[in-house]
């Protein structure tokens, strides 16, 4: 598999930065801010895993934080109103997310809608609908009950892996949240659909040259559909490590993470074309924007500051991106010049 | 052609950026093996530092807001003459997960107290327990949480509401109809504050009628479109009591739109000085006046107890509550407020 | 033995967008083994009636059967499934992806569970090359790669299906000579084996070398079709163009031809260049003559006059205007030398579509209107009125919005809006294309009529028969050079066709 040089400038600034970090942040280079990192990031980055699916075929879902904030009030309600097993929340919560992701495929692809304009909709339709069912106003003394059912609650669960690799005597390990391993298979089996199945040359067509997929034959339909699925499935796995973390749900839950997803899965090299990038690039720009916020929030730098660090490392992506297409053209026309 | 130059270019860069990645990647995992003191940073400096502890205490507000900053400046002003503590006010945005990653940070720093102002009671819970665990004291402000913790500060939300309901009945001669404008559902101190008013009319004057309680989302604005409409069914309405400032000075602006100032009873909730001011000119008839300042100072006091008393964080065995003092400001007593302690 | 079926019947197919005729009862045949031209001006309906053959669009009217079957129409698909294939003008390849995952789109082979197979795929991709003698790296991405070699990359993509019928759409465009024979040699190969081959082409030399027979369209119709054995060149262009213009622009030719017009100078450019667009171009225009720049689709003739306009750069050489050395780095500038400019796509780049006549008229100058800060509303429909009357729009009413003319109308809209101007330079790109015979004649007249008022008129169409009826002097580009400059008068049409096929060596 070819590595683009843009994946790997990427892994070699995450390294840097927390290489600086470890340097210039007091406490930063401890297990327990590792442990952290994973905690705190580990389902940011399988948000921005789903939401690379769109941008891949020349779309974007601006609604997959308000598909959690449903999601996470579906699971809220059916445990604490309805009182239905976990086990059986599970995939209900995952069908959910993904009917709602599909939802936004269909108005794009039927009704021809811009994806920005229809997500955008959605995203006020999936809010209101959060608080319109919360679970939380209808019933009283729900804000401050928890939910303790063992199937969502242990989701949040911590496994000592140097303990059991025995090598906690050397080392400090950090402690492994399951969200990270949950985030791990979700990565695997995403980033091989994409790499190596049919499924994935699919996706990637139609986001490179949409009307050479459509002359292809390939059901582009089904293709796009597909793709705003799979971000709002991933949305509603985001949204069930969130509410096992925070034993219950607020209306307001996932409010702004569309916007950290995108940014992580442009650091991470998809690019806004369409038809460039693979899952890799948006897990380690997860992880890159949560390295970058607490090594700051450990130095004690203001956090307004840290949102325009946050900002100045999404243009330098973005820059970086841009340059590099920029130079291809100039090259191709030189040789173009060269051979005629 | 062009094709052949590009490899080689390529190659030196990754071979040039691999270089600096292997130096960072080996600088970041050396920390994990704890050869240099972590906790400065910088690997030497620390050994004299043992020597005079410092403690440090942070403050996680919801977001920014005139309440929160005027809790974190009366901190300040307790915690900061004792030298020996290092204090900094961090903002949650509104986002319970910054909330959870910012408790998560400052257990990892190694906090003595922690001051929380909690977006939500339960989400924030396991960050509590999970700091009572780390032997850091949590100590919150007006909003409680469901684990039991070191100290909860708030206003007295349910005792102050049924004294306004006590005064609001007064002014309005013991009959006649109100409205309450209220917060959205689903935050403890809306219920508090709710129950308490309506508890203290049944106590107190029960021949007034609440026959309106609607959301108006702590807004000003939004307090004068519920306002409105609820006149509008009821014109014979006699008073509104605001659950928050906002809301009541929304009901005063409609009042004034329909001259109605003086005949009308409009109370508040807060304290705050738009309101004060408001009660000075005859416009708002009263709210309940908590000292903010005091209220951090307050928070401030018992961190330092906790922090260097010796009382171990888990040694709560039974949650504590400490009820704000509070005054019912109207017309008469608004003047004893000093402007010092207006926020 | 039994006749053969036709591999590809179109019966009388019609395509009708809003107002404009594309396509109109046309019918089409091809056999097993039959190696079929396609020939016709633009705007002949040409592409209309191989993107209805490939499932892109659907008729308006007609059926097509594949292999004596009636075929779903405007589902690509379906027509991949039924084993039609083509080679289109514009690039239809991901730009991403690697030269093995073009040849393959959409069809890479699987495995279990949709896996792509990838040795199975590399093993037919490399048997596939071997097969027609092209040299592709199948791992380079394809948007690194020269056009050349994109181009061969589709053909293999069309090849790679294993197709009955083969539409190839101007293939040779940008194939050197050597590529084009080995083209060829690919052609003959697969109508030994019983494919049919749809062959569209201007360059009549290779439809005379390939082709076994060939279908001849004008106006949106078929109006003949001829074994390649029974017919020659001069004829084809006859056909191609039509009697009546033919024989109009016989006419036009014995006109008189102002070449060089009043002699004076109006625009030098010297040596212009943009790399990897077009180089070394030299000419002057002449205040008082026409100067039609002809060519392919690809010669670069846009590219070229919107530098002239300002509305691009150009990287070295010179440009006079009036004899003053001029550089425009913006289209403003070079309206204030008093150059004019109407687009190509009229509707992208030139109408306000849902402004009045009036609006767009008035468009180019609205600085001479104004008194202040205010426009002069009473002044702007004034000028509008005499435009619209001087150049005969229909219907007369300025308060009409654009969008509801007729294209030939719109047309001279948008040349009524430099036209107020006086503009001293007037250029014009593709301006008849979608146009009906009437409109073309009046646009005619109109650029005859400014030349006799002493503008310099620059036109670049690749419509042969216009050109021949409209220009003083004919100048013919060649994949970005200026091949040749001839006075109208001097020169034949099929010597220009020949010079036109002259592709880039």
């Amino acid at each position: 598999m070819t590595i683009r040089p843009a994946t790997a400038a990427l892994v070699l600034f995450f390294a840097a930065t927390l290489a600086f970090f470890s340097l210039s942040a007091p406490h930063f280079a401890t297990a327990t801010n590792f442990e952290n990192l994973m905690s705190g990031f580990s389902f940011v980055a399988i948000l921005a895993v789903g939401e690379a699916f769109p941008i891949l075929v020349r779309g974007i879902d601006l609604s997959v934080g308000a598909i959690v904030g449903v999601v996470g009030m579906v699971v809220f309600d059916l445990t604490l109103v309805l009182h239905v097993p976990g086990y059986v929340i599970l995939p209900v919560a995952l069908a959910v997310g993904a009917l709602a992701g599909a939802l936004n495929g269909v108005l794009i692809v039927f009704l021809r809608l811009q994806p920005f304009i229809a997500t955008l909709s959605t995203l006020a339709a999936y809010r209101g609908l959060t608080y319109s069912i919360s679970g939380r106003q209808l019933v009283p003394g729900l804000t401050t009950t928890p939910i303790r059912d063992p199937w969502i609650v242990g989701i949040e669960t911590y496994f000592d892996i140097g303990g059991w690799l025995g090598v906690s005597k050397f080392v400090t390990m950090p402690w492994f949240p399951l969200s990270f391993f949950i985030m791990l298979v979700v990565f695997a089996i995403l980033q091989t659909a994409v790499l190596a199945t049919r499924f994935g040359r699919d996706l990637y067509t139609v986001g490179g040259n949409y009307e050479a997929a459509r002359l292809a034959g390939i059901n582009t339909t089904r293709v796009i559909i597909s793709a705003y699925a799979i971000a709002g499935f991933c949305a509603a796995i985001t949204a069930l490590i969130m509410v096992a973390r925070f034993t219950t749900s607020t209306e307001a839950l996932g409010t702004g993470m569309e916007l950290t997803a995108i940014a992580a899965a442009v650091i991470g090299g998809v690019s806004l074309a369409g038809g460039i990038g693979s899952m890799f690039g948006p897990v380690v720009g997860a992880f890159l924007l949560g390295a970058v916020l607490l090594g700051l929030t450990l130095q004690g730098v203001p956090q307004f500051v840290q949102q325009i660090i946050t900002g100045v490392i999404l243009l330098a992506a973005v820059g970086y991106d841009r340059l590099l297409a920029l130079r291809r053209q100039r090259r191709l026309a030189l040789s173009l010049a060269e051979a005629t | 052609m062009s094709d052949d130059r590009k490899p080689n270019a390529d190659r030196r860069n990754f071979l040039r950026t691999s270089m600096l990645g292997t130096a960072a990647i080996a600088g970041a995992t050396s920390g994990l093996f704890a050869r240099f003191d972590t906790s400065a940073g910088v690997p030497d400096i620390s050994q004299a530092r043992a020597q005079d502890a410092r403690y440090k205490m942070a403050f996680i507000q919801w977001q920014p807001h005139t309440v929160p900053a005027a809790w974190s400046k009366g901190i300040e002003e307790v915690l900061g003459p004792q030298q020996i503590v290092d204090y900094e006010l961090l903002d949650g945005q509104n986002k319970v997960e910054v909330q959870v990653s910012l408790m998560d940070t400052l257990i990892n720093q190694g906090t003595s107290v922690i001051f929380l102002q909690p977006i939500d009671s339960v989400a924030l819970a396991p960050s509590i327990a999970k700091a009572k665990r780390a032997g850091i004291s949590v100590i919150t402000l007006n909003i409680d949480a469901t684990e039991p913790h070191a100290a909860h500060v708030e206003m007295n939300h349910y005792f102050g509401a049924i004294d306004i309901a006590k005064a609001m009945g007064d002014a309005m001669g013991g009959k006649g109809k109100v409205a309450i404008l209220n917060a959205p559902p689903g935050i403890i101190i809306r219920d508090q504050r709710t129950d308490g008013f309506v508890d203290g009319l049944k106590q107190h004057h029960p021949g007034i009628q609440v026959v309106a309680d609607q959301v108006a989302d702590w807004d000003r604005k939004k307090a004068q479109d519920v306002l409105n409409t609820i006149l509008a069914a009821n014109p014979d309405l006699g008073g509104a009591y605001g659950v928050n400032d906002s809301m009541a000075l929304g009901a005063v602006d409609v009042a004034k739109e329909k001259g109605l100032i003086g005949k009308f009873v409009v109370f508040g909730n807060d304290g705050e000085v738009a309101a004060l001011e408001s009660i000075e000119a005859g416009e708002l008839t009263g709210t309940q006046y908590t000292d903010v300042y005091q209220q951090g100072r307050l928070a401030a006091a018992a961190a330092t107890v906790v922090a260097t008393g010796g009382v171990p964080a888990t040694a709560f065995a039974q949650q504590s509550h400490l009820l704000m003092p509070y005054v019912i400001a109207t017309k008469e007593n608004v003047g004893t407020i000093q402007p010092s302690q207006r926020w | 033995m039994p006749d053969p079926q036709p591999l590809v019947r179109g019966i009388g197919l019609t395509k009708v967008y809003g107002n404009l005729v594309a396509l109109k009862d046309a019918d089409f045949t091809v056999m097993p083994g039959e190696v079929r031209a396609l020939i016709g001006s633009n705007g002949a309906g040409k592409s209309t009636l191989v993107k209805i053959l490939t499932g892109a669009i659907a008729p308006t009217l007609g059926t097509v059967e594949i292999a004596g079957k009636a075929a779903p129409l405007g589902d690509p698909s379906e027509m991949i499934r039924r084993r039609v294939s083509c080679i289109y003008q514009h690039s239809n390849l991901a730009p991403a992806m690697s030269v093995l995952d073009n040849i393959f789109l959409g069809r890479q082979p699987t495995g279990k569970f949709g896996f792509v197979d990838r040795g199975r795929q590399r093993r037919e991709a490399l048997a596939l090359l071997e097969r027609h003698g092209i040299d592709l790296d199948l791992d380079a991405t394809v948007s690194n790669l020269p056009t050349v070699k994109q181009k061969e990359v589709e053909i293999m993509k069309a090849l790679a299906l294993d197709a009955q019928v083969i539409l190839m759409d101007e293939p040779t465009g940008w194939l050197a000579a050597s590529e084009v024979t080995k083209l060829h040699a690919t052609v003959r190969m697969l109508k030994a084996r019983g494919v049919g081959i749809v062959y569209i082409s201007h360059m009549l030399d290779e439809v005379f070398a390939v082709c076994d027979t060939m279908t001849i369209m004008r106006d949106g119709k078929v109006i003949a079709e001829s074994a390649v054995a029974d017919i020659d060149r001069p004829r084809v262009v006859h056909l191609m163009v039509g009697e009546k213009l033919a024989r109009e622009s016989e006419r036009a030719a014995h006109q008189k031809r102002h070449p060089r017009g009043t002699g004076e100078i109006r625009l030098r450019a010297r040596n212009l260049t943009k790399r990897g667009v077009f180089q070394g171009v030299s000419f002057d225009l002449y205040a008082g003559e026409i100067l039609c720049l002809t060519g392919l689709i690809g010669s670069k003739r846009t590219e070229l006059v919107r530098t002239l306009f300002g509305a691009d750069r150009f990287d070295s050489g010179t440009l006079e205007v009036e004899g003053q050395p001029v550089t425009f780095g913006t289209p403003a500038r070079a309206i204030s030398h008093g150059i004019g400019f109407v687009p190509e796509d009229r509707h992208r780049d030139g109408l306000m579509l849902d402004m009045t006549m009036t609006e767009n008229l008035a468009m180019a100058m609205l600085d001479r209107f104004r008194r202040g800060l205010i426009l002069g509303r009473n002044r702007m429909v004034e000028a509008g009125r005499r435009a619209i009357s001087s150049l005969s729009i229909q219907p007369p009413d300025g308060t009409r919005p654009v969008k509801l003319l007729s294209g030939g109308n719109q047309q001279k809209v948008l040349v009524g809006k430099w036209l107020n101007r006086s503009p001293r330079i007037l250029i014009l790109d593709e301006p008849t294309v979608g146009i009906d015979v009437g409109a073309k004649a009046e646009i005619y007249g109109i650029l005859r009529r400014e030349r006799e008022l002493g503008a310099a008129v620059l036109v670049v169409s690749s419509d042969l028969d216009e050109v021949m009826t409209v220009a003083d002097r004919i100048g013919v580009m060649v994949s970005g050079r200026l091949a040749a400059l001839h006075d109208a008068d001097a020169v034949r049409m099929d010597e220009i066709v020949r010079e036109i096929g002259e592709a880039a060596a």
